[in-house]
């Protein structure tokens, strides 16, 4: 078809579009999908920076609970028109993530990691002890998005409507980002960054470039969460999450977009069942890290380029 | 004047005393990223482990001196199963897998200690009491010990990577891994026991501030978000940095809790860190390698 | 391309790492479309230089000025955009994406929305530009093959290729024969001066062997310990006794 859209991708969509059809999906199906759906799309934006360019961050959980907490104030105050939470949640991750995104890709690739997880922390912190935003019980109880008039988004079937739009559009996106000039330049930070820079890339502007719209897609993301949780807690931050993002991109596979976004949902339902037995979820989390990285570090696509399929490597 | 002797001086020492500590922790981090390319997100873990081993040995055998042996040995022969275990097989491959996978590990070691020893927060009694008159105040003598203890071995490690044979080839392997293969090396053993030796050294470190602050899962993970400032700050690389960034920013704990809650601190030294890399990109002591 | 006149000015250039003086003073001149090679024992402060000169290193005295503009500590990737391209002398190129993915990559970078908003949705055709490349290196049959499974031959061809994608005046080669073997040697020999003198390219290159260095060289610098100790035409070069010391050792009594 065109580099933005496959038949294939299209037809999924459609298929996910259905699915509140379906006899079983519950309100409690529904919320469960729209996690599925919801961190796919952050774990596609997260394996951007990841896949695409091989930088790790450890903080994404702070971008996602920033774009939370923005919408979540703005719901608080009465603000509850959605375009003023998606719009105000893109000011402020963007403001943070420039900041972040400046420090931590000035320097070789671990520097990124350690920042973009020091980062994390202290805005986790600093949510987590000041009282005006709740302080460890966030901002609670907060009333749902109106889309445009009185219509809101109050219910589990218009959440799940608008997190697809979400993910459609966040996946038209980055097909186009990973599929132009941009992208290219992209993979070959990741496979040689003294070469790319030595190519005339300005190394640093891609990076932080990258960065920034991964925080932004995973910002916008968290925006829509207050309004399917009624809240926005300092718990959305910790560095557990930004381990569990990392964890769907692993699964689904590096280096893909469609990957994650399976990763992602496949996370979220395991975690649904793993959790039931609560106690030891971490150690399963940590061990799945684990086995996946020295066993399977294509991840679930890449079993099946084991198994003969397509090349799923990011490139052409 | 009553202030600087009962307030501030107490505050100076608590933060030397920290600072050691914190160095014994960082140093092994930044011997383990020169050297094997690996930043080790266990090893605040590393360092819970040494607590708790700590407190097995003690629960077994009654004696804090014991365990000063006992937890480093067996954190150190983590320390190498680990690394042969899951860090060898990475070793060729993008130095992202290492992160992830130590990310990983730690996620499961913390939660496995939960599991364990419960969740809630245990004491160990310092082994040593009371306090000594010191500079016009009384200063307890369990911190004394850990300062001198600390810095002891702090010294004992520099003269080894100055004064031995083995010791000047990892420094040296440290800046410039490559050379080990020219020297006919052993490498997968260097590079194992050196693994173990810093778990010991992180080891040791958690079970000399176990006295100190209290015990509990998550105590790894405030001090590792503190050595990675060290390490920043230090200059990557840099083992003398490390250690000197480690007293700098013990001191800077200690002395901003006079006057700050303890959040504020931690947002405070995050924020002495930016003001670094600002001024000087590089930390203290970074050299100018390949890109910097 | 180059005008006539100098297109290098390396002026008394010294460099030290912390107590080691890698550079001192070295001053080189080349002009335009000369084929300029460095020599000199291991360690002599050849790699350094040419890593003074690419923007790896900031000199720690001295200029170095490109077309007569002072390009001594600007970066690496500006640099380049000047029109400086170097190859390395281990082999650097983009391991895990195909032969033809490296230099499109590479020829891409001078396209005009490189670095532009454009570049985020536009994907440039330079197609042609890097399949030129590629067939005057004989690459073209294996343009679809990942870059690490070449030949090393290959592969070092392709540390060219990639320099040559960004439209070079001044072209910095470091051992582009390393690890070669003979035959593989002649043929890149003659590979560089054909592209050299077919793209009006001026060369400064690396080299330890001496059939390639005599054979393709309009001026060669000797270096040895940091310093420049010769230059001139190859057959003043190869008589002089300075330089047959520095490779040998001086003359025994």
């Amino acid at each position: 078809m065109s580099r933005a859209l496959s038949w294939r991708a299209v037809g999924v969509w459609v298929l996910l579009a259905a699915l509140p059809a379906l006899p079983f999906m519950s309100k409690f199906y529904l919320l469960l999908a729209f996690d599925a759906l919801l961190f796919g799309a952050i774990a596609m934006s997260l394996d951007l920076l990841i896949g695409y360019t091989g930088l790790v961050s450890f903080g994404h959980a702070a971008f996602f609970g920033l774009g939370a907490y923005a919408s979540a104030v703005l719901l608080e105050r009465g603000v509850v028109s959605l375009w003023a939470c998606l719009l105000f949640a893109v000011l402020v991750v963007g403001l943070y993530a420039l900041v972040v995104s400046y420090f931590s890709t000035a320097r070789r690739g671990i520097y990124f990691a350690l920042l973009t997880l020091i980062f994390a922390e202290v805005v986790y912190t600093f949510f987590r002890y000041t009282q005006t935003f709740g302080g460890s019980d966030g901002i609670q109880g907060v009333p749902p998005p109106r889309l445009v008039g009185v219509f809101a988004i109050d219910s589990p079937m218009r959440n799940y409507y608008l997190v697809l739009v979400y993910l459609g559009l966040a996946y038209l996106a980055c097909r186009v980002l990973v599929t132009s000039h941009f992208g290219k330049v992209l993979v070959a930070i990741r496979e040689n960054e003294d070469r790319a820079r030595f190519l005339g890339y300005n190394v640093q502007r891609y990076k932080m470039a990258v960065c920034m719209i991964s925080a932004l897609l995973t910002g916008l993301g968290g925006a829509l969460y207050p309004g399917r949780s009624a809240f926005a807690t300092p718990d959305l931050m910790l560095w557990t999450v930004s381990g569990e993002f990392i964890i769907m991109v692993m699964i689904g596979g590096l280096g893909t977009l469609a990957g994650p976004v399976i990763g992602g949902a496949f996370f979220v339902l395991l975690q649904e069942k793993v959790s039931s037995y609560v106690d030891w979820y971490f150690i399963v989390i940590g061990l799945v890290l684990v086995f996946i990285v020295l066993f399977m570090p294509k991840g679930l696509l890449g079993i099946r380029e084991l198994l003969g399929g397509r090349r799923w490597r990011a490139t052409a | 004047m009553e202030y600087v002797v009962s307030i501030l001086l107490p505050q100076l020492l608590h933060g030397l005393v920290f600072g050691a500590a914190l160095g014994l922790l960082a140093l092994g981090l930044t011997v383990i990223f020169g050297l094997l390319g690996v930043m080790n997100f266990a090893h605040g873990e590393l360092y819970m482990f040494g607590a708790y081993a700590g407190i097995a040995a003690i629960g077994l055998t009654g004696s804090f001196w014991v365990a000063l042996i006992a937890a480093p040995l067996a954190v150190g022969v983590l320390g190498a199963v680990t690394e042969v275990a899951t860090l060898r097989p990475l070793y060729r491959r993008e130095p992202l897998y290492g992160l992830i996978l130590t990310f990983g590990l730690a996620m499961a070691f913390r939660e496995a200690v939960r599991q364990i020893w419960g969740g809630d927060m245990r004491r160990i009694l310092p082994p040593v009491e009371g306090s000594t008159p010191l500079l016009g105040m009384t200063y307890p003598n369990y911190r004394l010990f850990l300062l001198f203890f600390a810095s002891a071995l702090l010294l004992g490690i520099w003269l080894f990577f100055t004064r031995t044979r083995a010791g000047i080839i990892v420094r040296a392997a440290v800046q410039d891994a490559e050379m080990l293969d020219g020297l006919g090396v052993n490498v997968p053993r260097v590079f194992t026991l050196t693994f173990a030796g810093s778990a010991a050294l992180a080891a040791i470190a958690g079970l000399l501030l176990a006295p100190i602050f209290t015990v509990y899962p998550q105590m790894g993970v405030e001090m590792i978000l503190l050595a990675f400032i060290v390490v920043i700050l230090g200059g990557m690389g840099s083992m003398g940095g490390s250690v000197i960034a480690a007293f700098v920013i013990g001191l800077a704990q200690s002395l901003l809790t006079l006057w700050m809650n303890p959040q504020r601190v931690a947002i405070a030294i995050f924020a002495i860190m930016i003001v670094v890399l600002i001024v000087r990109p590089r930390g203290f002591f970074g050299r100018e390698g390949v890109l910097e | 391309m180059a005008r006539d006149g100098v297109v290098l000015e390396v002026d008394r250039v010294s460099k030290s790492f912390g107590a080691l003086a890698a550079l001192s003073n070295v001053s080189l001149v080349v002009q335009a479309g000369q084929i300029f090679s460095v020599i000199g024992p291991n360690g002599a402060g050849k790699s350094t230089l040419f890593n003074v000169v690419s923007g790896l290193h900031v000199p720690s005295t001295g200029r170095v000025r490109f077309r007569g503009r002072e390009i001594a500590g600007l970066a690496p990737e500006t640099i380049n955009r000047l029109g400086v391209a170097k190859t390395f002398q281990i082999t650097n190129i983009f391991p895990e994406i195909s032969v033809f993915e490296n230099v499109r990559v590479a020829a891409q970078s001078r396209v005009r929305e490189s670095g532009r908003l454009p570049s985020l949705w536009r994907l440039p055709d330079v197609e042609a530009a890097a399949t030129d490349l590629l067939r005057a290196f004989g690459l073209e049959a294996k343009r679809d093959e990942m870059a690490e499974n070449l030949s090393h031959g290959e592969q070092r061809y392709l540390e060219i290729c990639l320099a040559l994608a960004t439209e070079p005046t001044l072209l910095l080669l470091d051992e582009p024969t390393a690890g070669m073997t003979p035959g593989e040697t002649k043929e890149a020999t003659a590979l560089i001066r054909q592209i050299a003198s077919a793209r009006g390219l001026t060369v400064l290159l690396i080299e330890h062997d001496m059939s390639v260095v005599m054979g393709i060289s309009d001026r060669i610098a000797v270096l040895h310990f940091g310093e420049k100790i010769a230059e001139g035409a190859p057959e003043e070069i190869r008589s002089d006794p300075k330089v047959v010391e520095a490779y040998l050792g001086p003359p025994e009594d």
